[in-house]
């Protein structure tokens, strides 16, 4: 659970979720958690060390039961660092003194898991072990007072799901953060503005349409067309599965907005079922210029530009019949 | 400001300088229209590169110079429309149907010479 190396330690954690001090109080009022479960577990410090050893030596061989859970410690070293750790985190538990810096700690190790991608399952079940196997001790501790053994138990309850609180909310910040990168990567690959001749401008579009991609892609062709001086753009949706009556006005939207400047746009590559699809929601896409497919648009594109291409061995053979 | 107004041969610009009031837009349409005339000119370029945004008064005023100069023979060609304000313009709706627009100055004399 409490898997981290030194090295590791010791860099600062760049996105580190931040929790407010008011925040902490909130959670320990909403957990009920007050002075008097402080006391509690801070007396039970004692009995907490005594404890601790076999309590760690128990939860390593229920780890190492399971293939999910052994890959983490088949490193002898790495095993014994972990214990270390892992019994230095249960004593935390009981020393008292649960402010920030306390929470800023299990924050710490929350990202660890994320990072060593320990999935949320394995730390719950291991945390679900330990209780189970300190509520014996707790009965022990108490001296067969069952009550006591009782309050004892739901004072440290409190503080542990203050503790999984802390970690699922880590969890999931660092899920939304990756999700957050990959979808700017996505984003910043999928709107090439591409120039294939003198004031011709390709731009592909590929998958899903929303409403911000839309501004991306027309503000990026918008500054393409001004930068390349371009008078022609083919759009091509071949690789566009699917469009609404949403994605059609941002792309009318886009036409619109390059005609402004002076751009003339060919959309290319809008399937039969496309197609279809537009007619019956009725969208007017009539004052669209249109071709079958991108070889259709770059022709129509090269006739509006003056170019003609002409493969070279016939127009060598017209040159020598001339000559 | 009254917008500077320059004749090169048979093709007027308006070189649009900085933003105009609402009486300004009125007044360089009113000049327009009559220095067609005058000039006998057949193509207008009404150049509004500075501009770094075009509401809907202005477009519909510019829309209105080039229906207006269409009527008396000739073509109005708006250019120089920065990227920013053509998209903010499509955001509203304005799309300066029926006018001609080029990316700048030597692209609209470009498009009138075309179509003499």
């Amino acid at each position: 659970m409490a898997d981290e190396s030194p090295r590791r330690a010791a860099q600062p954690i760049g996105y580190a979720l931040h929790v407010s001090e008011r925040e902490i109080a909130r959670r320990k009022e909403f957990l009920e958690f007050g002075e008097a479960d402080v006391e509690t577990l801070r007396a039970l410090n004692d009995a907490a060390v005594r404890y601790a050893d076999p309590v760690i030596e128990d939860l390593y061989r229920h780890f190492l039961s399971f293939d999910e859970t052994r890959t983490f410690f088949r490193d002898p070293k790495v095993l014994e660092r972990v214990k270390r750790l892992q019994k230095e985190y249960f004593l935390r538990l009981t020393r008292g003194d649960y402010g920030s810096e306390y929470v800023t700690d299990r924050l710490r190790i929350g990202t660890v898991h994320e990072s060593i991608k320990l999935d949320p399952k394995w730390y719950l079940g291991a945390y679900n072990f330990y209780l189970r196997s300190v509520a014996g001790r707790f009965q022990e501790a108490a001296g067969g007072n069952a009550k006591k053994a009782l309050s004892d138990f739901l004072s440290l309850m409190k503080l542990v799901f203050l503790d999984i609180g802390l970690a699922v909310d880590t969890y999931i910040h660092a899920r939304e953060l990756t999700m957050r990168k990959q979808q700017e990567a996505i984003r910043e690959l999928s709107t090439p503005v591409l120039q294939i001749r003198e004031r011709l401008l390709l731009l592909p579009i590929v998958g899903v349409i929303d409403t911000q991609r839309a501004r991306l892609i027309t503000e990026s062709l918008l500054r393409a067309i001004r930068d390349n001086r371009a008078k022609v753009v083919v759009m091509d949706v071949t690789g566009v599965a699917t469009i609404d009556s949403k994605v059609a006005n941002h792309l009318l939207q886009t036409v619109t907005a390059a005609r402004l400047m002076g751009a003339t746009v060919i959309v290319t590559g809008l399937s039969s079922d496309v197609s279809q699809a537009l007619v019956q929601i009725g969208i007017d896409l009539s004052k669209l210029n249109t071709a079958g497919d991108l070889q259709g648009g770059i022709e129509e594109a090269e006739k509006l530009l003056g170019y003609r291409v002409v493969p070279t061995l016939e127009a060598g053979a017209k040159d020598s019949h001339a000559a | 400001m009254s917008v500077p107004i320059l004749k090169q041969g048979d093709i007027l610009i308006a070189s649009i300088q900085s933003a105009l009031s609402d009486s300004d837009l009125v007044e360089l349409r009113d000049r327009l229209a009559e220095g067609v005339g005058r000039a006998r000119s057949r193509g207008v370029i009404i150049d509004v590169t500075a501009l770094d945004v075009l509401d809907s008064f202005a477009t519909r005023t510019i829309r209105g110079i080039a229906y207006t100069t269409k009527l008396r023979g000739a073509v109005t060609v708006v250019v120089g429309i920065q990227p920013g304000v053509a998209y903010a313009m499509v955001q509203l709706g304005l799309a300066l149907e029926g006018v001609e627009t080029a990316l700048d100055l030597e692209e609209g004399l470009a498009l009138l010479r075309e179509k003499r």
